[in-house]
């Protein structure tokens, strides 16, 4: 008689326990979080000027002497340092110890107008320069004028300072091919 | 030669048109039984960078990023996913701010934007929004697209922008009535495969017993 009832006891038990478990794997959800950090990086725009010389050396930083009348090997080319294609232009800045001079005052460039056109005091490149790639030569000797270089420049310092400014050419549409036309140029 | 040559072209030529250009796509991963979401896939500024797509922006770009969200739990639940935005890093809201952010589920009019804002709000995501209920191994994909303004300065070059995103689940049991999920794994009978293989066996053996007694008896009649 006992024997039948711890029976039913532990029967009871049993079915106690299967209808907790079952209702809790009904009922029973999990829940978590996860962080995504998601990040956006903007591009910019590189380029190095190359200063050399005929025999394919850099330009000394520390310059040359001359007289009036030198011709002064100097081959000035920019090239693209970053992934982005740009539209370019130079200007060259003349100066006499640390003052600014007209371009006529004493040096004679010879400008590759093939791929250099003159528009507002700069030369722009006529195309886009890719990543990687050089331009030719904005030109390649420098000339002083020996008509216009006389005593008083003696032991003084002359300047050629080449400026050079990039804009994108991506999203950036010029007008029958004219790169000064390109929007975004940077004010002086 | 000149016909190899040709070959090769050809085939490079054919390969190449044959094999599929992979877009950089982000992955979000739910593996189940609570455990951590997978993100795809990284990038070195960010373990967890779902925006591969988005990196090197220009002024007047308009980039997309395709992002698959996917449950890879097993076959016996069931889970809701939420979406929320928790904004830009402080350091990142000057950037992104000058950037146009869009959402929007793949399968959904395009136009219906879960969210259209500047890139450093959490505007329609600042609380959860619910994804969808996936059972094991669905997917939703969302559709991001990112708008440069052609007036972005340069004083944003080379910048970094930080955002962030959470991603939640709900899981729950399948229930009767719910979809059956897809049958996955090997169907072939196991048992049958089995049994052939040990019958095999027990013939090879029976076979080589057969030929080794042979052989005996063929030795015993000679000496004989």
């Amino acid at each position: 008689m006992l024997g039948k009832i711890k029976m039913k006891i532990v029967v009871a038990s049993l079915m106690a326990a299967l209808i907790t478990l079952m209702s809790q794997a009904t009922l029973a959800y999990y829940s978590t979080v996860g962080k995504a950090t998601n990040v956006v990086t903007s591009g910019n725009i590189q380029f190095i000027i190359h200063e050399m010389t005929d025999q394919g050396k850099e330009f000394p930083k520390e310059g040359v002497y001359i007289v009036p009348g030198s011709r002064v090997s100097k081959r000035v080319s920019i090239e693209n340092d970053c992934e982005h294609p740009f539209y370019l232009r130079v200007k060259m800045v003349y100066g006499v110890d640390a003052q600014e001079l007209s371009a006529e005052d004493c040096f004679k460039l010879e400008i590759d107008e093939t791929y250099w056109e003159l528009h507002d005091g700069w030369y722009y490149y006529k195309g886009i320069v890719n990543p990687g790639e050089t331009t030719p030569n904005v030109f390649s000797h420098v000339e002083i004028v020996g008509s216009k270089v006389d005593n008083s420049y003696i032991g003084k310092t002359l300047t050629l300072t080449v400026k050079a400014q990039a804009v994108q050419s991506e999203n950036n549409p010029i007008t029958d091919g004219i790169t000064y036309t390109a929007s975004g140029w940077p004010a002086e | 030669m000149k016909k190899i040559i040709t070959l090769l072209t050809v085939l490079v030529l054919v390969l190449s048109s044959v094999l599929p250009v992979y877009a950089a796509d982000g992955k979000v991963t739910y593996s189940g039984n609570a455990g951590n979401f997978v993100f795809e896939p990284g990038s070195e500024h960010s373990l967890t960078d779902l925006f591969p797509n988005f990196k090197g922006i220009m002024p007047g770009d308009t980039l997309t990023q395709k992002i698959t969200v996917k449950n890879d739990a097993d076959n016996k639940v069931k889970v809701k996913i939420y979406i929320r935005s928790l904004g830009a890093h402080e350091d990142s809201v000057e950037f992104l701010s000058q950037l146009g952010l869009k959402v929007s589920k793949s399968e959904e009019n395009e136009m219906a934007y879960m969210f259209d804002a500047a890139a450093n709000e959490t505007a329609q995501l600042t609380d959860w929004v619910c994804l969808g209920t996936l059972y094991s191994g669905g997917e939703v994909n969302l559709d991001v697209t990112l708008n440069v303004p052609t007036s972005l300065d340069n004083e944003f070059q080379n910048k970094i922008g930080y955002l962030d995103w959470e991603f939640m689940i709900e899981e729950f049991p399948i229930e009767e009535g719910d979809p059956k999920p897809p049958q996955t794994g090997d169907n072939s009978n196991m048992g049958l495969w089995f049994a052939l293989m040990i019958s095999s066996l027990a013939m090879l053996i029976v076979l080589l017993v057969w030929r080794k007694k042979d052989k005996e008896d063929e030795e015993s009649a000679v000496k004989r």
